[in-house]
């Protein structure tokens, strides 16, 4: 079965959870290190994270923001590669310690044809 | 856990050579904002490292990340204070550029000033020790909550008092002579340090194990560096090795307790007793003998004896009446009669107890009442060491301690 690409949109509700101390973020390092390692066939592109700001585009000319509600900000994007919908949830689901609680990830298959 | 292409623990160690690296350079006033700096300097590199891959140097990435941010902050803060009072002067590290190289040796030194800042004479032992473990080994509030066994809020005002005095006295420079007055109340740190640690007999063995490890890294940079090269540090040193080596024996496979005459002598770390024999043949010179050096000399005895049988309690006992002296303490005695009971039987170590007044503090702990129903289940004198026992049982401060002197005091048992 062809392998087909997913992009994985990542949501968070800022200003949310205590800061992590270092020891913890070892461990969220290591999880995720874990994590990339185990994956590491159906990560495309580990995508980056997005900065707050910038322009909407429209017919009617640039404007700054808001793209979505205030409370909910897209944090970052992957693209991943899996045979179904349900292999790229589950390599999102794994992914440990990126997504911190109250936020979420999208994943919509590319479409080729 | 691993952590691929960085050293263990490597987030926590980068922390406190952060803070005493940055510390050093804007002043221990802005230690709140150094904190901070450093804190999201590591959640950048959480986030760069993980999608990116780690950069060529990871120190240094984050040295000049954390560096970049404290500039940052402190010249918002500089322009803030500017406009509130007109003609204030430029504020400090407003102007200055990152230096470039952060040598190996500048890393040590200041981690060691600032364990020297840390201990602060006007500031109470338990808040240095806080102090310590917030700067020095990136522990949270909450971590620290959990090793020191005290509340979150209790942890935050210790810390906070620590912070307020360095704010309102940030140390000048400190010369030779003020490390040198300070060195005991660093000693004293460390030694708090380890033994939280070590005396520990809660269930996370791990995370107390790391508090030892970092207790002996710490003595051992000191132990380098011209103002730590004590007797003493070279004693401490030597007391925290020969008690680790003996670490992993002292717990059963389900974690349990397991009495000094219990453990399987095969499983102390040979290695490690000879270095600590190693620091304690360094500790003996000068003239000055410090408590270090009688606990030293104990551990040593435990661990180079063949057998609990083959002790050599007398010498134990004599290292004991030593460390009475240097440091007056009931907990100390009581060890005494433990040894002399072993060596000259039970009768001889209630002796040692006679007449001891013990203060509030350990007349309540199980130590003192486990002891004297020991010795007087011992003796034969069974209604007393009943009396005891009931005792011991009651402020016993967790079931592995409770577990291990029921076995240990039933009555009736020979032993």
């Amino acid at each position: 079965m062809p392998k087909r690409n997913y992009l994985c949109i990542q949501r968070s509700q800022p200003g949310k959870g205590d800061k992590p101390s270092a020891a913890q973020m070892q461990e969220m390092y290591a999880k995720f290190s874990a994590w990339k390692e185990k994956f590491q066939e159906n990560i495309v592109d580990m995508g980056g994270k997005l900065k707050g700001g910038g322009k909407v585009v429209t017919s009617g000319g640039a404007t700054d923001g808001p793209f979505v509600e205030t409370k909910e900000v897209v944090g970052g994007f992957m693209i991943v590669s899996a045979e179904s919908m349900e292999e790229a949830v589950e390599v999102v689901r794994q992914s440990p310690g990126v997504w911190t609680p109250g936020s979420s990830v999208e994943v919509r298959e590319i479409s080729t044809a | 856990m691993r952590t691929p292409g960085l050293v263990e623990h490597f987030f926590r160690r980068e922390y406190g050579v952060l803070v005493a690296a940055l510390s050093r350079r804007v002043g221990v006033q802005h230690i709140g904002a150094v904190e901070d700096a450093v804190q999201g300097a590591l959640m950048s590199a959480l986030e760069t490292w993980t999608i990116g891959g780690l950069p060529h140097n990871p120190s240094g990435w984050l040295f000049r990340a954390a560096h970049n941010r404290l500039m940052g902050e402190l010249r918002q803060r500089a322009a803030r204070r500017r406009i509130l009072e007109r003609d204030a002067p430029e504020g400090i590290g407003a102007h200055e550029s990152p230096p470039e190289v952060f040598l190996a040796g500048e890393v040590r030194d200041d981690l060691l000033r600032m364990l020297f800042v840390c201990c602060d004479e006007a500031v109470v032992e338990e808040s240095q020790l806080v102090f310590a473990l917030k700067t020095l080994c990136g522990f949270s509030i909450r971590e620290i909550a959990l090793r020191l066994f005290i509340s979150d809020a209790n942890v935050y005002k210790r810390f906070g008092r620590a912070r307020s005095r360095l704010r309102k006295h940030p140390p000048r420079d400190l010369g030779a002579e003020e490390c040198a007055s300070r060195l005991p109340a660093v000693h004293k740190t460390l030694y708090l340090l380890f033994t939280e640690g070590y005396l520990s007999s809660y269930a996370e063995m791990a995370i107390r194990r790391e508090l030892c490890d970092e207790a002996i890294r710490l003595a051992a940079l000191l132990a380098e560096h011209p103002v730590g090269q004590a007797p003493e540090t070279f004693a401490l040193l030597a007391l925290m090795h020969l008690h680790a080596a003996r670490i992993s024996a002292r717990q059963d496979a389900s974690g349990g307790l397991l009495l000094l005459e219990e453990q399987n002598r095969k499983l102390w770390d040979r290695q490690q007793i000879q270095t600590g024999l190693e620091w304690l043949a360094k500790s003996a010179q000068g003239e000055r003998f410090s408590r270090y050096h009688a606990e030293a000399g104990i551990a040593a005895e435990h661990c180079l004896a063949p057998s609990f049988q083959e002790t050599r309690w007398d010498k134990v006992a004599q290292c004991y009446s030593l460390l009475e002296r240097f440091a007056p303490s009931a907990v100390h005695t009581l060890n005494r009669a433990i040894a002399v009971a072993e060596w000259q039987g039970p009768a001889a170590g209630l002796d040692v107890l006679k007449g001891l007044e013990p203060p509030t503090w350990l007349a309540g702990s199980y130590l003192w009442s486990a002891v004297l129903a020991d010795l007087y289940r011992r003796c034969g004198n069974a209604q007393a060491a009943m009396r005891y026992r009931d005792a011991a049982l009651e402020s016993a401060p967790t079931e592995a301690v409770r577990v291990l002197l029921q076995r240990r005091l039933k009555i009736g048992a020979v032993g």
